[in-house]
């Protein structure tokens, strides 16, 4: 039984990062600082010192209510235990999470050139006496200068907490061993200035669409694509309604009604969540040249294979509704043009209305009209990771109730952003890729069974074990090549 | 012991209803099998090779012999039985995601069914009432239900093509070709072994492994 006291999450008690998409609130930089708790009182100390500086969910309603900053933080399993946090509690937590992700690297994955031995030395040598992730800080800033700033600050509490331990070990610029993981938003060329979302090193706008939960607070008009498809147009606000929050906060019922399973007591976890830390290195050199190569024999050439990849364009307009290079060109066009004055405040009310009418064009789909793949292969990036209606494969009497039954309960929150610079793009052994941060309630449900079920293998989709072309594990042949397979 | 074999799962469930229910139940099962409408989303569900829900009467139980004890049964029951692709929590978890109404129209009134929303207590209730498998044989083990209907697709059509291209020009044949691949483009993919769902599962493959090859 829910109540409608339960449509109202406590936004002040909820970290910004679960509610707020950082990089669409002007933050382009970020800092991931991962900490060690050798003495639980100093832990718990450092914990007390940096709650102030927490950036909590709290809506900001003017451009001059956003901080300049904004500090989020995050436990492993035995970053809770060394805090001292009580057996009882610590019980209540899921094995995914009390395991940690290296020891579900069979489920998840994560094996051949992705096994945890090849990620960055700070997660190894883990042994019970060794070096252990405990805690993670984010740091996003509106610039460098900003974070900066934050970062010297959270370092001034290690003074008097000399039994935490700031970890290096991070990969990046050349070094093996930073002391914190850099990030921070491609800025975009000239001639893409308005394009939406963000870049990412395959040169493909990234963040386009993000998960809207009941009471995150956002702009209604935001559950339009962003959310669980319903009975009712797709294009308009009859088409979609707001995912359960208990979905992707411990406290509030679940789409099946249900409060997630937490540990207790319920003051414990209540506002809490799972967030799932990734880096994932992109090997610009071989995506390039292998588009360049197969492109140059693909009808539409080689942005027309990248945008099948993806389900969308490079430009970030979706395959599903603008089928042609350059349908989804003059899209863009139009689109950044009007973006720009948006911003700029010179926008008549006319411009504004028809740029609401296009923004909505990014993601108001649901693959009802290319239900066999034509526009938009089946095994597309987007269309996996978001299946929105088409795991009823055009059957639209199938789940007819809930077009996304199949897909409802598999959303998650994406944050993150892109690391590195491919300076040199012809070549994959620089440090560059993205660090995103998963933000789930059930680890099994959502992020495992995403990550395992529909980009690292394809019985969903009718595509076998065909993974996701883009962050799939192809593995890599005795020549350095990936081995993936794509029916497009 | 496994209810795993390749890519497939086998799932027995025994649920205990009273004389008087099985009546409905009867007729519910009936008014399935006329309409086939009722059980499109279960159809839909591609992961399962097949769902079969039988009434056994006490009589029906085999009683092998005076050796065997008599059983004094109370209820009928009702066996749920089904093969499918996946894990156990996807499995159980599409069910009551798609076709909750149905379940629970099947199940109606079945002893201390909990109905198939909220998840937990069906979950539990499923688990409590699954008759572990003692031998299960895959034939196909790299193969999804989904792989079988592609494969089988893309056998029929080789040998129509094979048949109707016997005497093609050169360029007739590229056509109707190039005309098969397109027909059958969501047949081609590549099959492999499953991934692993569970981690003590790939323990026991792991250790079994060992023992063939005698690694201690």
């Amino acid at each position: 039984m829910t109540t409608a006291a339960d449509d109202f999450l406590d936004l002040s008690d909820i970290q910004g990062i679960v509610v707020k998409a950082y990089s669409r609130f002007g933050f382009p930089v970020a800092r991931y600082v991962l900490f060690r708790i050798d003495l639980p009182a100093h832990g718990r100390k450092f914990v007390v010192g940096i709650t102030p500086m927490i950036t909590t969910g709290v809506r900001w309603t003017d451009p001059a209510s956003i901080p300049s900053a904004a500090t989020n933080i995050a436990f492993t399993y035995k970053g809770l235990k060394h805090l001292d946090v009580l057996d009882a509690s610590l019980h209540g937590f899921s094995d995914e999470f009390s395991m940690g992700m290296k020891a579900r690297r069979d489920i998840v994955g994560d094996t051949g050139p992705n096994h945890p031995r090849h990620w960055d030395p700070v997660w190894h040598n883990e042994s019970e006496t060794g070096q252990h992730v405990h805690i993670l800080v984010t740091i996003d800033g509106k610039g460098e200068t900003e974070v900066e700033a934050r970062y010297r600050q959270i370092l001034a509490l290690l003074v008097e907490c000399p039994g935490v331990v700031q970890l290096s070990g991070q990969r990046g610029g050349g070094s093996d061993d930073l002391p914190y993981q850099p990030a921070a938003a491609i800025p975009p060329k000239p001639e893409e200035a308005g394009f939406p979302g963000g870049k990412e090193h395959f040169g493909y706008s990234d963040g386009i669409s993000t998960t809207f939960f009941k009471g995150c607070g956002a702009d209604p008009m935001e559950v339009i694509g962003e959310d669980k498809p319903v009975k009712g147009d797709p294009r308009t606000l009859e088409g979609w309604a707001p995912v359960a929050a208990g979905e992707l906060i411990f406290g509030y019922p679940d789409e099946a009604f249900e409060y997630p399973e937490a540990p207790g007591p319920p003051l414990f976890s209540r506002n809490g969540t799972y967030l799932v830390y990734r880096k994932l290195h992109e090997n610009t050199g071989s995506f390039e040249s292998y588009l360049e190569a197969e492109g140059a024999r693909f009808p539409g050439g080689k942005e027309a294979l990248a945008a099948k990849f993806a389900g969308r364009w490079r430009n970030g307009a979706p395959l599903a509704t603008f089928p042609t290079q350059e349908s989804a060109d003059r899209y863009i066009a139009e689109l950044s043009a009007l973006q720009l004055k948006v911003w700029a405040g010179q926008a008549s009310p006319a411009e504004q209305a028809r740029y609401q009418e296009l923004a909505l064009q990014l993601v108001a789909l649901d693959y009802g009209d290319d239900k066999d793949g034509a526009r938009c292969p089946f095994g597309a990036h987007t269309r996996r990771v978001n299946p929105r209606s088409a795991l009823r494969f055009g059957n639209k009497k199938a789940f007819a109730d809930d077009p996304g039954a199949l897909s409802n309960r598999r959303r998650v929150l994406r944050r993150g952003l892109p690391y590195g610079r491919s300076e040199t793009p012809a070549r994959d052994d620089g440090d560059h890729g993205i660090v995103i941060m998963i933000v789930n309630a059930d680890l099994s449900r959502q992020f495992e069974f995403v990550q395992q079920q529909w980009i690292t293998f394809g019985n969903d989709f009718k595509l076998a074990n065909d993974q996701d072309p883009l962050p799939g594990n192809h593995g890599t042949s005795k020549n350095c090549r990936a081995g993936g397979r794509m029916i497009i | 012991m496994s209810n795993i074999a390749g890519k497939a799962y086998a799932m027995n469930v025994i649920t205990p209803l009273k004389w008087l229910t099985t009546l409905r139940t009867r007729l519910i099962f009936w008014g399935a099998g006329k309409l086939p409408s009722t059980t499109l989303g279960l159809v839909t569900l591609s992961l399962i090779h097949y769902a079969r829900w039988v009434i056994l009467r006490p009589k029906d139980f085999p009683h092998l012999g005076p050796e065997q004890p008599k059983e004094d049964l109370q209820y009928c029951y009702m066996l749920f039985f089904s093969n499918f692709n996946g894990s156990w929590d996807q499995y159980v978890d599409s069910f009551s995601s798609t076709i909750p109404t149905g379940l629970d129209s099947f199940w109606y009134k079945n002893i201390k069914y909990t109905n198939s929303i909220p998840m937990l207590p069906f979950h539990r209730y499923i688990t409590w009432n699954q008759i572990w498998t003692d031998n299960y044989y895959n034939a196909y083990p790299m193969a999804s239900t989904n792989d079988v209907k592609s494969a089988q697709k893309v056998r029929q059509n080789l040998i129509d093509f094979a048949r109707s291209t016997a005497n093609a020009t050169p360029d007739d044949f590229q056509r109707q070709y190039n005309k098969l691949l397109l027909s059958l483009q969501h047949d081609l993919s590549q099959m492999g072994l499953n991934p692993v769902v569970s981690l003590s599962a790939s323990a026991v493959d792991r250790r079994l492994g060992k023992e063939r090859r005698g690694v201690s």
